[in-house]
């Protein structure tokens, strides 16, 4: 039995330690690998960096997953929620599946931990679970009123009480939804409520969709999309390379300047997804590396099979 | 302390999924079990607050809108499911959130058929456009199975498969990443959440 042979015959097993191995020591030892942004995830990054500073303007982050797609997720939410957070830029969050619930909160107080003084009905407010079959009335009474449409808060608090409502009324003022999302792609939103109200939708999804959502890119219903880790480990940059520094946002510099994650003075859950993404970069070598390797031995046992006929 | 258990039940739950990777097991079996019944667990008491109450007590029982009774009576309809003989009642209430998802066929249409149509039918100004120009045509070509797909009309439709084959190698691609990427996190959640090794 040669050697290809016996790649042919190797259990199984022996490939998921493989990969376990190249997954968990970039994990453990962090190095520098470059982020490079690309223009959906710069679209977003810019279009909520326009609303900072306004009390008259607000951004509006609808979770529609649960924790199964929490990995790709999480890390996107939460490099939306510390740029806002960190530019003034005023949220609304909202979940229309039960299992999200959670997930919500434990996206704001993740990043409330770094910014104590950012206050519930003031900077953000967390509209909280709200029935799918409420899904649509809410979609397209916001158009008119959200107050009217969602009525309370997580908290139960009448949304019209709140002092974050003073200068936000309709979509007129929360000017775009972003889907993040396991099984669609803020579809709902560019169904109903964009063509109706305008209203900018973008969508931060698991990497899966990503080549399903592009099209709507390129006709302008999404403003944008963050696909995947590589979206989230991209946001993360923009965040770390602008909003931090309360920097006006420059593509060519977001697109030639390094940040390194080595640094100790980001926290590590803001670079969670640029951590990841070193680990898939190495993993993606070794797969291409087998797909190569499965390759050869298939072609190599073809011709000899050949030759024996 | 609470969150070094809750990190230690998480991992051992973790450990005990990837344990069928070895094979199948009674910690994996028992960690699948657990999932289903928390979720379950979890949505009844938060549909009740936030369903049930604002929505059907509250309303009938405090503000006296008795209407309400009757959606909530076809709502009910929904467990004949299980009983053979009454199981067409439960297709009433079905009927009505058929209605709904007819009510978004006009607006869908717009969004994910017109639209896209009209983008693609913009004045070929560089090679992307003229690349989707060709993709576009060539594609709607293969699908057209009223003619033999032979001679230049073979070619053609050949070069629809090449179109698709590349879209179906990049969904893959994506597929790929995004399940390494769930692996990713677990890990993540493993070394530095648990172990704190970083």
């Amino acid at each position: 039995m040669n050697f290809f042979e016996k790649l042919q015959a190797l259990d199984r097993r022996w490939i998921y330690l493989l990969v376990a191995l190249a997954i968990t020591i970039p994990l453990v030892v962090v190095f520098d690998s470059k982020t490079y942004t690309t223009t959906p995830t710069e679209n977003i990054y810019q279009l909520i960096d326009s609303y900072a500073g306004r009390d008259d303007r607000a951004i509006m982050i609808d979770f529609l997953h649960d924790a199964s797609t929490m990995s790709e997720l999480f890390p996107m939410e939460v490099a939306i929620l510390r740029h806002a957070f960190q530019r003034k830029v005023k949220v609304f969050t909202i979940c229309f599946l039960e299992t999200a619930a959670p997930l919500v909160d434990y996206a704001i107080n993740t990043v409330k931990e770094e910014f104590p003084d950012i206050q519930s009905g003031v900077d953000y407010i967390n509209i909280g679970y709200k029935p799918g079959a409420l899904y649509l009335p809410i979609v397209l009474g916001m158009g008119d009123d959200i107050s009217e449409a969602v009525k309370t808060d997580a908290e139960g608090r009448q949304l019209a009480n709140l002092p974050m409502m003073e200068k936000i009324k309709n979509y007129n003022e929360m000017n775009l939804v972003i889907e993040t999302s396991g099984s669609g792609f803020g579809a709902s939103w560019f169904v109903y409520a964009r063509p109706r109200f305008g209203v900018n939708v973008a969508a931060g999804i698991t990497a899966v969709m990503a080549a399903d959502a592009y099209p709507y890119i390129q006709t302008g219903q999404l403003v944008g999309i963050l696909a995947g880790l590589k979206g989230a480990a991209e946001y993360e940059k923009l965040v770390d390379l602008f909003a931090i520094h309360d920097k006006p946002f420059s593509r060519e510099i977001a697109r030639t300047t390094h940040v390194s994650i080595t640094d100790d003075t980001v926290p590590y859950k803001f670079k969670a997804a640029r951590i990841g993404m070193n680990a898939q970069t190495v993993v993606h070598i070794l797969i291409i590396l087998f797909i190569v390797i499965g390759n050869i031995g298939y072609f190599i046992e073809r011709r000899r099979n050949k030759e024996l006929n | 302390m609470l969150e070094n258990i809750s990190n230690l039940v998480a991992a051992f739950l973790t450990l005990s999924i990837f344990s069928f990777l070895w094979k199948d097991n009674p910690f994996y079996r028992f960690a699948e079990h657990l999932l289903v019944g928390v979720s379950m667990g979890y949505a009844i008491p938060l549909v009740y607050k936030n369903v049930f109450i604002p929505f059907l007590y509250t309303p009938i029982f405090l503000q006296r809108q008795y209407a309400l009774i009757f959606p909530a009576i076809l709502g009910t309809f929904f467990i004949f499911r299980f009983n053979r003989k009454l199981a067409w009642l439960s297709r009433y209430p079905i009927v009505f959130s058929m209605g709904i998802i007819g009510m978004g066929v006009p607006l869908s249409m717009h969004a994910s058929v017109l639209v896209q149509m009209r983008s693609a039918m913009l004045p070929i100004m560089d090679i992307n456009s003229f690349i989707i120009f060709i993709g576009t045509i060539t594609i709607l070509l293969y699908f057209f199975f009223s003619k033999s797909h032979e001679g230049v009309y073979g070619k053609f439709t050949k070069i629809g498969i090449w179109y698709m084959m590349i879209g179906f190698g990049a969904s893959f691609g994506y597929t790929v990443m995004a399940r390494l990427s769930l692996l990713i996190g677990r890990i993540q959640f493993l070394v530095h959440d648990f172990l704190k090794l970083i």
